[in-house]
């Protein structure tokens, strides 16, 4: 008896076949949903644009209506005053904290949470008091994570929690203690603050990547590594590598409060629709602005076919985007991260292995950072659909062939890379996905690259005395929302100083 | 001639095979932890092997009739491995004794299989060719026993019928080697083929009944007659029944067993109730099966039972079903009871209903979903809905198996704003167990209860309350969404009960 090669061969490439065929799959519906990326290349490309038709006369032009312009109106009305619009570029206001919904959740398309402010952030402790999440010192327990918090997926499961699944040896684990008590010295110096203008400094940390200073202080699990690389990619869409120490420190270090965060389905669109509320009739979307002038002591400012005659002028949207716009911006040398999102609705729960399905769900091998659940904050006991937010920085690529490449792939190429990515945790997911959206980001955030602190950009656009007073939380070089609120305020000051 | 010879060590090789797989297999089924089940079951088979190659050296005479032997044995005891394992996880608490006493004694039987081959083909061929050929097709017998294992013989059989249906294989070869060496077994020939026969006939018998023998075992689990069991979208229901003993399951765990479940919900709901002269409406949050309603309809003054519960599978089987609204006295039928089907937290977040007695009476905290139920903002929601003098009483797990379990759920009420009151007793189908008065008010125990009660008397009450020394209050956080210590409790406190 014998048995060729070739049979044989045959024999087990039809097993093979008869293992792989797979069920007939019913087809996932969705797209693109960013459009805005197309409108500003129009200014960068210097696209004829209209001549205006309208003048409208207001003293205060607010440009860009994410956080830190939203907050600079919100400042605005706090202190009585109305006399302001707000500009916004997309056909929906938020920027990094837009959000979307559907019929079974409201979801973000971003930022999706905010830490518990310390006692330091004033600010936003005062913006959560007016928001009732914050009542006579306690927060509401509906707007903290609930539990399970999160949960990371190695080694083919599941596991609750973050650093014990990490952290699994003895010499891991006393690494991890002795970061964080390292972290602990860093924060008692007081120069990692939120917002960070309160304790920043110069300072010899942002000479180096953050990857080099664990290094140089002795850091060497790839487990502890691993934690802080994933710290960077998610707060600021760039690798240790190329993130400055003092941002990597200021990323553990500044956080006073254990508990929370604090997140809603909508992420911070949340916030941003309470803003809204209180801001009606003052946001004007779909506005896109491509040309600000000096006009006397004030200010004109170009957006459409309107003409706005302003006594000052807060510029909210990227500063990138105002060496191109703003007549006498400071020019700025930048980089920013792209990021792919992704809104998955599914219409069962998917099979898993392991800890129960958490708020925050990380896949510990993949370049992306895992997915949101967006109705995880529910009562409910019982949840048969879903609404996954992927995120995904294009930190592995210098930021412009990231955006390159966000672009150059279709959606059914974005549709099949975030399937495969999710299907090692979830084998059946194709059978429960019915609809998957993207989202892409260009310049999603600005990047703390080593050398950021001393920017003297950043100090130009920070001490800018109007008429034009600058707000992006790139001022700060960390895209935080405490950072966008924190300096939409202070324009607002400074808009209200000069105006007297 | 070879050809055969050779397809017997094939066959042989994959019979082996399949044995250790189905021991592995079961094993990781029934008590989990898959990686560790492989490796022990294989290595103590790898182990048992060759205690059986080292035996074959004492085998001296009657070679053949010795393999014919050892093929019928392995025949009988890998086949009925995986049946016998089953019955003994339902019947019995030797498990794992019994798995790996099987998995050596198949082992060694398969370790001296070879070498006897290898012995007896020694003989007719040249010795270069009998090693290179029966490893050969030993190698090749285990690539398609684990090729066919998960692709064909688990979808299709199941692990009890893959082992018999190997059984029956090994039988076969023995029958086939009697014939092959039928000069050398002699005059013996005729005992060894009625006894291959013998066992042919024996494991296809129990290959007949294995279905229905598995799933006996499989619902071992519920030691009695399964009467019912349906999936709904979110839970496993089962009913067993055994003379007057009904049982309700839910996801495997027991809900309640009509011999002592008035004692439970006696002790649910009168202490509490009975305590208030005027009620006039009752809210009952789970409690599908009626039982905690039926309590309340005794109750001439209640006017309206509100039941609150997730399934309307179990709701609909408890108002229909002939032997259950005989155990509730077709509770959730009674004008007086309305019954809603809805998310406990979503309901009370919505309505705006107000009661004077709240009976909650949820599954036990075992996981983050159900924890939810248990936890400050829930408590504190729900006393939007109780009159200023009303109570509510919580169904709290076991004070004595889950203690810091029990005593955070009391902690979590008196977080929210209430007084509470724990109290607790035996139910001989759960244990002890514990459940929390909570309210606003005082609350003083009922000098009268309604007429009809099997458990409690009024000198009885106020005896509930008193805590044995190993119930007493333990340190225990409050339970909040954002942090469900409870959940955490629960697990370690049943954790170190189960080891």
């Amino acid at each position: 008896m014998s048995l060729s090669r070739r049979e044989f061969l045959a024999g087990l490439a039809s097993v093979a076949l008869v293992g792989c065929s797979r069920k007939t799959e019913r087809p996932i519906t969705g797209g693109f949903v960013d459009d805005g990326g197309a409108r500003g290349h129009r200014l960068r490309d210097r696209a004829a644009l209209p001549s205006p038709r309208r003048t409208v006369r207001v003293p205060v032009v607010i440009v860009g209506g994410g956080i830190a312009g939203l907050s600079a109106a919100w400042w605005l009305r706090r202190g009585g005053f109305r006399d302001f619009v707000v500009l916004e570029l997309e056909e929906q206001a938020g920027g990094n904290s837009r959000w979307g919904e559907n019929e079974v959740s409201a979801y973000p398309w971003a930022a999706h949470y905010v830490p518990l402010p310390g006692r330091k952030a004033t600010l936003v402790r005062a913006l959560f008091e007016e928001l009732g999440v914050l009542r006579d010192g306690a927060w509401a327990e509906t707007a903290l994570a609930f539990s399970p918090e999160e949960r990371i997926f190695r080694w083919g499961r599941w596991h609750e929690g973050f650093e014990g699944a990490l952290a699994e040896t003895a010499a891991e684990r006393a690494e991890f203690g002795r970061f964080h008590e390292r972290m602990a010295e860093m924060a008692a110096t007081g120069e990692f603050t939120i917002p960070s203008a309160l304790g920043v400094r110069p300072s010899a940390l942002d000479s180096l990547s953050i990857e080099a200073w664990l290094a140089r202080e002795g850091f060497r699990t790839p487990a502890l590594r691993w934690y802080v690389d994933y710290a960077c990619r998610d707060d600021y869409g760039a690798l240790a590598r190329d993130t400055s120490a003092w941002a990597g420190v200021h990323y553990f270090a500044s956080r006073e409060e254990e508990e929370g965060p604090l997140t809603w389905p909508e992420g911070n669109g949340w916030v941003v629709r309470r803003l809204l509320e209180r801001l009606d009739g003052h946001v004007r979307t779909g506005a896109m602005v491509h040309r600000v002038e000096r006009r006397g002591t004030g200010a004109r400012v170009l957006a459409g076919d309107t003409e706005y005659l302003a006594e000052a002028v807060v510029w909210a949207a990227p500063s990138f985007v105002a060496s191109r716009v703003v007549e006498g911006a400071p020019p700025v040398d930048f980089a920013y991260s792209p990021w792919l999102t992704a809104n998955l609705t599914l219409d069962r729960p998917p099979d898993e292995r392991g800890a129960e399905p958490a708020w925050d769900n990380v896949l510990h091998d993949s370049p992306s950072l895992g997915y949101v659940v967006a109705n995880h904050q529910s009562l409910s006991t019982h949840r048969d659909r879903s609404v996954w937010t992927y995120y995904l920085p294009l930190s592995h690529l210098p930021p412009r062939e990231g955006r390159t490449l966000l672009l150059r792939r279709s959606w059914a190429e974005w549709r099949e890379a975030i399937l495969a990515d999710l299907e090692r945790a979830h084998p059946d997911l194709r059978r429960c996905v019915s609809r998957l959206d993207v989202m892409r980001m260009g310049h999603a955030m600005v990047r703390p690259e080593p050398g950021f602190l001393s920017s003297p950009a950043r100090e130009r656009l920070r001490a800018a005395e109007g008429p034009v007073f600058y707000a992006h939380s790139d001022v700060s070089g960390l895209s935080l929302f405490e950072e966008a609120q924190h300096h939409g305020v202070r324009a607002a000051e400074g808009v209200l100083r000069r105006l007297g | 001639m070879h050809v055969a010879l050779f397809l017997t060590v094939l066959l042989i090789a994959a019979c082996g095979l399949i044995y250790e797989l189905v021991a592995g297999a079961l094993a990781s089924y029934l008590l989990g932890d898959s990686v560790t089940q492989f490796s022990t079951v294989i290595g103590t088979y790898l182990f048992a092997m060759g205690i059986g190659s080292w035996l074959s050296r004492f085998i001296t005479r009657g070679v053949v009739a010795r393999f014919v032997a050892i093929e019928l044995m392995v025949a009988v005891v890998g086949g009925l491995s995986s049946t016998l394992l089953f019955l003994s996880f339902a019947y019995t608490d030797s498990f794992r004794f019994l798995l790996y006493a099987l998995v050596t004694v198949i082992g060694i039987f398969v370790g001296l299989e070879i070498p006897l081959l290898m012995r007896i083909l020694r003989a007719r061929y040249e010795f270069k060719d009998v090693v290179a050929n029966v490893l050969t097709f030993d190698y090749l017998g285990a690539l398609g026993a684990s090729l066919l294992f998960p692709i064909v013989l688990v979808p299709m059989l199941g692990l009890a019928r893959a082992a018999l249906l190997f059984g029956i294989v090994n039988a076969a070869v023995a029958l086939w080697s009697t014939w092959l060496f039928r000069e050398t077994l002699g005059g013996a020939r005729r005992m060894y083929q009625a006894a291959c026969v013998g066992v042919l006939l024996l494991l296809g018998g129990v290959m007949a009944g294995a279905e229905r023998i598995t799933r006996t075992a499989e619902a071992d689990i519920y030691a009695d007659q399964v009467i019912f069991s349906r999936n709904s979208p979110y839970q496993r229901i089962v009913l067993t029944a055994w003379r007057d003993d009904l049982r309700l399951f839910l996801n495997g765990h027991l809900q309640f067993s009509s011999r002592d479940e008035y004692r439970y919900h006696e002790a649910l709901v009168h202490p509490g109730l009975a305590a208030l002269p005027g009620a006039r409406r009752v809210l009952v949050l789970g409690g599908g099966d009626g039982l905690a309603v039926r309590e309340v309809l005794r109750y001439p003054g209640v006017r309206e039972v509100v039941l609150v519960d997730l399934d309307p599978e179990m709701t609909r089987l408890f108002s229909t079903h002939r032997s259950l609204t005989a155990l509730n006295q077709g509770a959730l039928n009674s004008p007086r009871v309305r019954v809603v089907n809805a998310d406990a937290f979503q309901w009370i977040a919505r309505s705006a209903e107000v009661f004077d007695f709240v009976v909650v009476d949820l599954p036990d905290p075992s996981n983050y979903a159900v924890g939810k139920l248990y936890t400050t903002t829930f408590y504190r929601m729900l006393a939007r809905h109780v009159s200023r003098d009303g109570l509510v009483v919580v169904q709290s797990t076991s004070p004595l198996f889950a203690r810091t379990a029990y005593w955070s759920i009391v902690r979590t009420l008196d977080e929210a704003g209430l007084r509470t009151w724990p109290y607790h007793l035996y139910v001989p189908s759960f244990g002890e167990w514990g459940f929390v008065l909570a309210g606003r008010a005082e609350y003083s125990p009922p000098t009268r209860l309604p007429p009809g009660l099997r458990f409690l008397t009024p000198a009885g009450v106020p005896q509930l309350f008193h805590f044995p020394a190993d119930m007493l209050p333990v340190e225990a956080e409050p339970n909040r969404l954002n942090d469900q210590v409870l959940v955490r409790y629960y697990g370690r406190d049943w954790e170190r009960i189960h080891r």
